[in-house]
């Protein structure tokens, strides 16, 4: 009687050691699943360089080290592209300190209207450390192309300023290593992007 | 009141209590047979589609393109996989796929969502994410539904079937009507 309580004792000691085990290697582990759509295998993301604001040239190869979002609008854009670029906020304080480690890019659809000013002025209103790209269309469609933007822009005199371009409306992710790892869809919430860039971050 | 009497009200209440969950169980099983056909009493698994090679010219010569619903219904927790093996870029859902390449995502939303698809005679998809039917969700329904059931039939029925008023003899009192 006295062996079987011990044997009673000792068990269910060593099944609630089990236990806490489990669930302390869970907590340490995380969840380091992905919230976005997962690109596999992961293609290196497309090569380009366009101009900041300021008119300073950013290549996209030199940002390796660092995860980068990139988005396609533009700056007119009257719904996808400001509510993007709020979604762009709210990650951008969700992650703190380490959104210092992410490059939040907005690369322009619409080069008749976006200059440098025009897109530097509209990242800017949502945060400073944004960057809006911009460029010639000579420049801006391999990186449409390489990127599977879709867009459309219905036909219009050169001179016009009131029209609307159609277009994609996914937050490519790109890791540190400069692969395409991660496509946000449109409606994706800050919480789960902001996840999932952490999960970048710590590989 | 007496002991006798309170037990009566018991008996009864137990009696419609028992009645009750085999009622919503009942009803339970019959909403489950008649939503079969969307298979979510099941866990959340892996659902993948692929996208054959050559499926955006044969959409582009007005061919006819993967036979895939213009409606999904998936289960919560289920990881939605799309296969590209075309030559171009697609988009199915919440997805855009790059040729050569599979996208995941898993559906962590239950709701009725419509996305563009490139290759759908609609260029439309629907996914309807639903919660899974489990047992756990099937106990859960029949523990909610069951005991405000039984207490709205029980004061029914004691309006309507009353108990005689116990005679002062002490006698147990009666149901009316019997």
């Amino acid at each position: 009687m006295k062996n079987l309580r011990t044997l009673l004792i000792v068990g269910g000691g060593l099944m609630v050691s089990v236990a806490a085990l489990f669930l302390a290697l869970q907590l340490l582990e995380g969840d380091k699943s992905f919230r976005g759509s997962m690109i596999e295998p992961s293609p290196p993301a497309v090569d380009f360089q366009l101009s900041q604001a300021d008119g300073t040239p950013l290549k996209l190869s030199e940002q390796k080290g660092r995860v980068v979002l990139i988005f396609f609008g533009y700056a007119n854009c009257p719904d996808v592209c400001p509510t993007t670029m709020a979604e762009y906020k709210r990650i951008h304080s969700q992650l703190g300190d380490e959104a210092s480690q992410v490059d939040f890019v907005f690369i322009t659809v619409d080069p008749n209207r976006d200059t440098p000013e025009a897109i530097g002025e509209f990242v800017h209103a949502f945060d400073p450390s944004f960057i809006g790209l911009t460029g010639s269309m000579e420049e801006l469609l391999p990186v449409w192309q390489g990127y599977w933007v879709g867009r459309q822009e219905p036909a219009h005199e050169a001179s016009a300023l009131d029209y609307e371009v159609n277009h994609v409306a996914y937050i490519y992710v790109v890791d540190k290593e400069g692969r395409l790892r991660l496509f946000f869809p449109y409606g994706q919430t800050a919480e789960d992007m902001t996840h999932d860039i952490r999960v970048l971050l710590a590989e | 009141m007496k002991k006798s009497e309170i037990r009566l009200y018991i008996n009864r209440f137990l009696l419609i209590l028992g009645l009750s969950i085999a009622a919503v169980w009942l009803v339970s099983e019959l909403g489950i047979l008649l939503q079969q056909d969307e298979n979510t009493a099941r866990a959340p698994m892996m659902v993948e589609f692929v996208i054959p090679a050559g499926t955006a010219a044969k959409v582009e010569a007005g061919e006819a393109a993967p036979s895939i619903p213009d409606d999904l219904t998936f289960v919560l927790g289920d990881v939605l996989v799309v296969r590209n093996d075309d030559a171009v870029a697609h988009t199915f859902g919440p997805l855009l796929v790059p040729p050569g390449t599979s996208a995941s995502m898993p559906l962590n939303e239950a709701d009725h969502f419509s996305f563009a698809c490139s290759f759908t005679p609609s260029r439309f998809i629907g996914l309807n994410v639903k919660s899974p039917t489990t047992v756990t969700t099937r106990f859960l329904g029949i523990a909610f539904a069951a005991p405000p059931t039984a207490v709205m039939i029980y004061v029914y029925s004691l309006i309507v079937f009353p108990f005689k008023p116990q005679a002062e003899s002490g006698a147990v009192p009666s149901k009316s009507g019997s």
